[in-house]
């Protein structure tokens, strides 16, 4: 008979490491709320030279948001990375003083909107306890995904704002479908591909020496991959368009190992922007203004010059916050935030945000590292890949690095559909580090909430 | 799957390495010359973003402020607004403000006090480490806005202006100059409203932009009298015993052509009376008796063809027209400038100097529109002392001269409009300079200028009408100017004296 398997010994299931996680994240969470009531009242100082004049309550407000998120983490997801929160929350904090200090209409709407995303991410983690349960909702989520993407294009509800018809009106809220389908399509595609990947890698056959998938495998994610590239250049916007094109080819070189895809991938893009720049007149303008705004200073080039100006003004120290001149650089509370904090904040300034998303990047993909399910390893990819190339996309975009594209800057944008969709993300990935966390034994795994409430109606009914 | 997380992960950093190079590059190393670059405003956008002084009159008036502009309403990207409460009323003195169009006299001249970047106001800066703290300062300039209303109101809508100095101190107390200009118009956002504005001032022939009072010179016509005869009495050519033939027309030397009097009347007498009625040939001989070094070195003693030491930008010098080789070349000439006709040109600023210096025994004082500058707590920065220019006479030369203006006003040609309110006693000048060729259609220039009380002056005016029209033109200075002189100094005298 052969022996039994030797099953390590499962580590005490105390809460300890547990308590030191959230301990770590309450600290920094902490540091984050005081960085940014500190920000806000020199914001105020250089502005005004007098103290804002309501400090206090914005001290409550931002304490309570980030209390509130804390103790939705400490109370469903403690194992979880204690990183992720506090850093979402310096980057959310520190564009929220910009905003403050750019306009007090944006700011009381953006104020509202921190609520809302706060909200959604607390919202998120109480019912989605268990992530695994998304894999269900695979072709829900694909459906849902294209149809948020469509829905601009619908006649009366959508319509265009900055050359982008990426917007739809419902009564008196607007907002950017795009934003909340890249969360629904990271999600399919992660399900699709943990089910079928070693599928889509054996079987396979050979056109001309080269060896590819079988097209009934591959067909649904083609399918995906198209409509929102069709919709998005149909859209004109070529920033998301460029996001979920990358989301696709690194989801599925991932999930196949198979570096064939991302050749092919990246063979897909050359020859989908060369068809793009040829095709469409937006991508040319797009590039020019990109090779060479001081041709049209007077017009498109203006507002990337002057985002430009703004980081020559700021130089190595800043202007220091309130001092600077953002406003010169138009929509700087949106896509060009980065570079009205570059003027006040300085390299330094500019460096240490740029430090805190490679952080956050960091801690996704640490996460992703982690996951013992393929599925939560897949989400967790494709989540920090959106925010990582979204990132890179319009500081790239406002530094001259690539064309610039019109896509927000995760947390600190000016954007009730960006900050909302994000803290979702946020939300997964916590999850999906919690719930590693609780599979590697260093947390207890307690029954979730929805669990134990079937196991009260079951007791209850057998106690009937 | 690991691996290729780690790699992607590897890639996604290298990706914001990229992106901290790009930023470095842009802050640190095409800084200075992104800073330098031409297109780049910043600087004076930042100097335009910041709050800016009062300009405020000496009756406590504020000519020019800076109002916040309510960001809510999104009316503006800028913070400020510069706003002219008085509109055009003292356009040529405050001058205009604006972003990119440059700025004019006060606005332009007192820049560093009303943004506050003199050394004394940035050593006030307290606490400047973490702010902008608003250092503006501000402009109390020596004119009265009571008074500007009163000139501006006497002069009605005819082109010319008015000035009002004390002549004790030279302190301008009023100086109106019609047409005028609304500095607001010209201090918007608005771009088109700036462009349109700006247009239409450039474009307008009577050059609302100059101040005709300090801007502009013009012949002076008789009033130019009391530098002729000043310089007569003072060079002994002539004195209050001198009497002047009765003569239709003279035939200066070396010349066919002939003077005549104004209106070719007979006129002569001893020297109060052709003063008092304003002959011409009189003056001519007195010009040609003194001969052309004389004559030029004593306009010379009155400040002409000289730059007049005022402080505000622009100010036009007057001059006798000509050198004294000139006129030693043509004595005719010599005598027709010797009363006010021909090449003279006088800025009406400058005839209120002149009949100043008579007031104020002899000693012409710079004229000075700016009293005291302030730093926003109200500390005084700079305060203007009275200070002598000329002295083109002795105080005994200004008594005899006073008691000619005297003659004038209560028995010559100013007789008829220059009574002042309670009987205080008034001396004046005044002037009709022909701007026509005999023959042609008459055309004129007004002239006044008076001081009052004659026997202790309080206030020097001068009141020039410009010759446009024929109601002008077929008029006298006195008779057109003087109501306007009389109407400015009872404004000015029902005022308390200074302590």
């Amino acid at each position: 008979m052969r022996p039994p398997p030797q099953v390590p010994p499962a580590p005490p299931l105390d809460n300890s490491l547990a308590r030191s996680r959230r301990g770590v994240e309450l600290g920094l969470v902490l540091l984050a709320g005081f960085i940014t009531a500190g920000a806000y009242v020199l914001a105020s100082l250089g502005q005004r030279s007098s103290m804002p004049a309501r400090i206090v309550p914005f001290m409550l407000f931002v304490l309570s948001l980030l209390g509130a998120a804390h103790v939705a983490v400490r109370f469903v997801a403690r194992g979880a990375d204690p990183l992720i929160l506090p850093t979402a929350a310096l980057l959310h904090g520190m564009g929220f003083v910009m905003i403050a200090r750019l306009s007090d209409r944006w700011a009381g709407l953006q104020a509202t909107w921190s609520f809302v995303g706060v909200a959604a991410f607390i919202a998120t983690l109480v019912v989605l306890e268990r992530p695994g349960d998304l894999r269900r909702y695979q072709f829900t989520s694909l459906a849902l995904g294209v149809m948020l993407l469509l829905l601009p294009m619908v006649p009366g509800v959508g319509f265009t704002s900055g050359g982008a018809r990426i917007w739809v009106s419902v009564g008196p809220i607007n907002f950017q479908p795009g934003e909340f389908a890249k969360i629904l399509l990271a999600v399919f595609f992660a399900a699709y591909l943990a089910e079928r990947r070693e599928l889509i890698v054996q079987g396979h056959t050979k056109i001309l020496g080269v060896t590819l998938p079988e097209l009934r495998h591959l067909a649904p994610i083609l399918v995906a991959w198209a409509v929102s590239v069709v919709v998005m250049v149909g859209e004109k916007d070529l920033g998301s368009s460029l996001m979920f094109f990358t989301l696709f080819v690194v989801m599925l070189w991932v999930a196949t190992e198979r570096t064939s895809f991302l050749v092919m991938g990246i063979g897909l893009f050359v020859g989908g922007a060369v068809i793009a720049y040829n095709m469409f007149s937006h991508v040319q303008t797009r590039v020019e203004i990109w090779l060479n705004p001081w041709d049209q200073y007077t017009e498109r080039g203006y507002q990337p010059i002057q985002a430009l100006f703004a980081l020559a003004n700021g130089g190595m120290t800043g202007t220091g916050l309130g001092i600077g001149d953002p406003g010169a650089i138009p929509a700087a509370h949106n896509d060009f935030i980065f570079a009205a904090l570059g003027e006040e904040l300085g390299l330094l300034g500019g460096v240490a945000i740029l430090s805190a998303f490679v952080l956050l990047v960091g801690a996704g993909m640490r996460t992703a590292l982690r996951a013992q399910r393929d599925f939560e390893k897949l989400l967790a990819t494709g989540l920090t890949t959106i925010v990582a190339i979204q990132t890179f996309i319009i500081i790239g975009g406002v530094l001259r690095v690539v064309p610039l594209t019109g896509v927000t800057l995760p947390f600190m944008s000016y954007g009730g559909s960006s900050l909302v969709a994000n803290y979702v993300v946020l939300a997964l990935l916590i999850r999906i580090s919690d719930t590693t966390a609780r599979s590697l034994h260093e947390v207890p795994d307690d029954a979730s909430i929805a669990e134990r409430f079937s196991l009260w109606r079951l007791r209850r009914a057998a106690a009937a | 799957m690991n691996q290729r997380i780690r790699h992607l992960t590897v890639a996604l950093i290298v990706l914001f390495g990229v992106l901290f190079v790009q930023l470095t590059n842009w802050q640190v190393v095409q800084r200075d010359s992104l800073v330098s670059n031409p297109r780049n405003n910043r600087i004076t956008l930042r100097e335009f973003d910041t709050p800016r002084g009062d300009i405020i009159t000496a009756d406590g008036s504020i000519i020019a402020q800076t109002l916040p502009v309510d960001a809510a309403n999104g009316s503006s990207k800028y913070k400020y607004q510069r706003s002219y409460p008085k509109g055009e009323l003292f356009a040529n003195v405050t001058g205009y403000y604006t972003l990119g169009y440059g700025s004019t006299q006060l606005e332009r001249t007192q820049s560093a006090v009303l943004k506050g970047t003199t050394p004394q106001q940035q050593l006030e800066a307290t606490g400047g480490l973490f702010s902008k703290d608003d250092l503006s300062g501000s402009v109390h300039v020596t004119l009265r806005a009571d008074l500007q209303a009163a000139a501006k109101k006497a002069l009605g809508n005819r082109e010319g202006s008015v000035v009002v100095l004390d002549p004790n101190t030279g302190a301008v107390v009023a100086m109106y100059s019609n047409p005028s200009y609304d500095p607001n118009l010209i201090a918007s956002h608005n771009g088109n409203v700036v462009n349109e504005t700006l247009n239409a001032l450039q474009s307008d022939t009577a050059k609302p932009l100059l101040a005709n009072a300090y801007q502009e010179r013009y012949m002076p016509g008789s009033t130019f009298k009391i530098v002729t005869t000043t310089v007569g009495l003072e060079t002994g050519k002539i004195d209050m015993m001198s009497v002047f033939k009765n003569e239709r027309a003279w035939v200066p030397p070396n010349t066919k052509k002939p003077i005549r009097n104004y209106g070719k009347k007979v006129c002569g007498g001893d020297l109060a009376e052709v003063f008092r009625r304003s002959c011409n040939i009189p003056f001519a001989q007195t010009a040609v008796a003194i001969g052309p070094d004389l004559m030029v070195n004593g306009a010379n003693r009155f400040g002409f063809d000289e730059r007049i030491p005022f402080d505000l930008p622009g100010a036009a010098a007057s001059t006798f027209g000509g050198t004294a080789a000139d006129f030693a070349d043509s004595l005719a000439l010599l005598a027709i400038h010797g009363f006010g006709q021909g090449q003279v040109q006088v800025t009406p600023l400058h005839m209120a100097m002149i009949a100043g210096s008579v007031a104020n025994g002899g000693v012409m004082m710079k004229p000075h529109v700016i009293g005291s500058t302030r730093t926003r707590n109200g500390t005084v920065m700079s305060t203007t002392a009275p200070e002598a220019w000329k002295t083109p006479m002795s105080p005994a030369t200004a008594a005899t001269m006073t008691q000619l203006m005297i003659g004038v006003a209560q028995s010559g040609t100013a007789a008829c409009c220059l009574q002042l309110n309670g009987g205080i006693s008034v001396a004046a000048k005044t002037g009709t300079a022909q701007l026509n060729a005999e023959g042609e259609k008459q055309r004129s220039h007004a002239w006044i200028t008076a001081f009052a009380p004659a026997e202790a002056p309080r206030f020097v005016v001068s009141v020039f009408i410009k010759g446009v029209n024929d109601a002008v033109s077929a008029s006298t200075g006195g008779r057109l100017a003087g109501p306007v002189a009389r109407d400015v100094l009872n404004a000015a005298l029902a005022l308390p004296a200074a302590p």
